[in-house]
């Protein structure tokens, strides 16, 4: 049976669940350390939990090609998507283990809906109560992943990337920082407006592109950027704004929506294909339906292999807007 | 894809051996374009049959301390920069001001009292 993935502020059990999962696997040291991942300074052991930090800046770091430095092997370009997809479910499938529940699912974020409240409001929806994601602070304060120094169970970043973009140890609280950057969350209208672009992608494939890839990431339209995605990572602040932005479990909670919104439009146009097929040129090696994507943790899986996840879970509600 | 396909490769004895093994390629964690000599953004198109390339060399610094990230310029002019992926810039003064505020420990207590021009 696959898992159903469901609204974090609407199922009490999806956000106990999550919660209890994630910092299992901050606690789960399997061996790798940071010597295995090149990261300076003393070896360190390095939580299940953080491997996925690691990997999603690495991934970040891998150009494609390596002649450019805009699109990446994960963001920036049509791999976006499934790339992303490819990501959670393999955290979703550490969150079954250590939850012993194969039915476990990730929980999302509608932020739209909360992005429909007045700017001055949003700090205080549910998602950053106690119970929930906790609030904002440096480090946060409160909620599951608040920082104590004198308890080493409590929620700590390890690796952090650093401001000339390494990825080096760390030993510190959770940061955020809400509407520092951008005065709000993406609305309901944003998310109808991707929604009506019937292409997924196109030339030249990259942060200047139009179609619904790059609309959902947030690089168009120019006049509204930072949008969708990226204005969440950029509302929340702090640590969720540097390529190890999975240092906080919020991260997830957006991604997941961002897959649903993915979902949504899939169901829209059932016609419309991923792209670039794989006759496209080799400049775009990793992002054609074929390709390999970047893996830190498996074997690697292609677009066309994330294009229907039915197998591993489903949304309980695909109305995204 | 099948559920079953992906989760035999994703026990934790198999994450353990991927990533311990050396079988994944890690991206060299040494910094920037120019290694101190600045970081060089190509900028290319295709018009009228012409192919045009723009260089721009970087070189950014606060404090007297170099900045030395992946930076780049899109077509379109928006300045981006690696460490701050969901960000793009119309003004680099603009991207190092925001840098500043994200990782405050990298750069100290700063010690100008007045700010300096705007612009790119």
């Amino acid at each position: 049976m696959a898992a159903e993935r469901r609204n974090i502020l609407m199922d009490e059990t999806a956000r106990k669940n999550y919660i209890q999962g994630v910092t299992l696997l901050k606690q789960e040291f399997l061996g790798p350390t940071t010597a295995d991942l090149q990261l300076p300074g003393p070896p360190t052991p390095v939580s299940t939990y953080d491997l996925f930090v690691v990997w999603h800046h690495y991934a970040m770091e891998t150009f494609t090609p390596p002649t450019q430095g805009d699109r990446n092997a994960a963001h920036r370009g049509p791999v976006f998507l499934p790339w992303h997809r490819f990501m959670l479910i393999l955290l979703e499938l550490q969150l079954q283990r250590v939850l012993n529940d194969a039915d476990a699912g990730l929980p999302y974020w509608d932020w739209a809906a909360d992005g429909e409240a007045a700017p001055a409001d949003q700090p205080d929806s549910a998602v950053w109560n106690e119970d929930c994601m906790g609030g904002q602070g440096s480090p946060i304060t409160t909620g599951p992943f608040a920082f104590d120094a004198n308890d080493p169970a409590s929620w700590r970043v390890r690796v952090a990337a650093n401001v000339q973009g390494q990825l080096v140890q760390a030993n510190r609280g959770l940061r955020r920082g809400f509407g520092q950057s951008v005065a709000g969350l993406p609305t309901q209208a944003d998310v109808a407006a991707a929604l009506d672009l019937d292409e997924y992608d196109r030339s030249p494939w990259s942060t200047q592109s139009q179609g619904f890839r790059n609309r959902v990431e947030g690089w168009r339209p120019l006049a509204g950027a930072p949008g969708l995605h990226n204005r969440v990572h950029v509302w929340v602040g702090g640590d969720m704004l540097p390529s190890s932005s999975p240092n906080d479990p919020v991260f997830y909670l957006n991604h997941c929506n961002e897959d649903r919104i993915w979902a949504a439009w899939q169901a829209t146009f059932p016609g419309s294909p991923y792209l670039p097929d794989q006759s496209a040129s080799a400049e775009l090696r990793g992002h054609r339906i074929d390709d390999d994507m970047y893996s830190l943790l498996t074997s690697p899986v292609t677009p066309r292999q994330m294009l229907d996840p039915s197998d591993f879970y489903s949304y309980d509600d695909l109305q995204v807007s | 894809m099948k559920r079953e396909e992906l989760s035999a490769g994703a026990t934790p004895d198999a994450i353990v051996e991927r990533v311990t093994m050396g079988e994944v390629q890690l991206p060299g964690q040494d910094r920037g374009h120019g290694h101190g000599g600045g970081m060089e953004s190509v900028r290319e198109a295709t018009y009228r049959g012409h192919h045009i390339v723009v260089r721009t060399t970087y070189r950014l610094e606060v404090d007297g301390m170099p900045v030395e990230g992946h930076m780049g310029v899109t077509n379109d002019g928006q300045v981006h920069y690696h460490a701050v992926p969901n960000l793009s810039f119309a003004s680099a003064i603009d991207l190092m001001k925001q840098l500043i505020d994200i990782f405050p420990e990298d750069f100290g207590a700063g010690g100008h009292t007045h700010e300096h021009g705007q612009g790119s």
